[in-house]
């Protein structure tokens, strides 16, 4: 069983690293993730949000229903964990 | 080949804290054991979205005198791409949730069956006089 699990992991590393051959050079400015819509972000920062910090921008202006269904994913952890956990102890209660 | 190495080594250290979490998640039989093998592979996931981020010769994607003063040219190739960072701050609130909930449930397991070993759990749901309680 461990030499099956051993077996699948290093595999599953062979394909990634096969994979990384096509992948953009690193800290390369021409790399696709850098040139589709970053670029609008950082020039239009300042006189769309009035914000210095590009991130800031991102997060609360242009991307802020990320963030807000980022503050759902919390809220839903927050209840559950509250749940898992008191579902044992009224059990008990009425066992005893 | 050295410059191929140079441009890609960070994958490959990627790649391979991958595996180790990955190893963790289905190799190991502590159940806290998987929870860290999550998370290792996470932050893989993690700095590998970082590390597209890096552009050579940029600097933080902070405007240089953004307040006060009129319109100027930027460039946006001398800032790093502001992007990956965002989406992983959300990945990074989303790995938190993740950890509180498993632990949650690991807890409520280990109530339950008092074991938090793998095989020992399925070994006591296997046996029938214990399927009812």
């Amino acid at each position: 069983m461990r030499a099956l699990a051993l077996l699948t992991v290093i595999l599953t590393g062979i394909i990634l690293l096969y994979g990384t051959q096509d992948m953009p050079k690193w800290a390369d400015p021409g790399s696709p993730a850098s040139i589709h819509v970053s670029p609008r972000y950082l020039e239009r920062t300042l006189e769309e949000t009035a914000t210095p910090n590009a991130v800031t921008s991102v997060l609360a202006d242009y991307r802020g229903y990320d963030t807000l269904g980022e503050t759902t994913v919390i809220f839903t952890a927050g209840i559950s964990c509250i749940l898992i956990l008191r579902i044992r102890r009224t059990q008990k209660r009425k066992n005893a | 080949m050295l410059d191929f190495i140079l441009s890609k080594y960070n994958y490959w250290i990627y790649i391979i804290l991958m595996m180790i979490g990955f190893y963790a998640m289905i190799g190991k039989k502590n159940l806290v054991k998987k929870i860290i093998g999550i998370n290792i592979f996470q932050t893989a996931i993690i700095l590998f979205f970082i590390s597209t981020a890096a552009k050579s010769g940029g600097t933080l994607p902070i405007i240089e005198h953004g307040q006060g003063h009129g319109a100027h040219a930027i460039e946006a190739a001398s800032y790093v791409n502001p992007l990956p960072h965002v989406l992983m701050l959300t990945a990074i609130v989303v790995m938190v949730s993740t950890l509180g909930v498993a632990l949650a449930i690991v807890i409520a397991i280990y109530r339950r069956y008092n074991s938090l070993e793998e095989d020992e759990i399925l070994e006591k749901r296997k046996w029938p006089r214990n399927l009812l309680f």
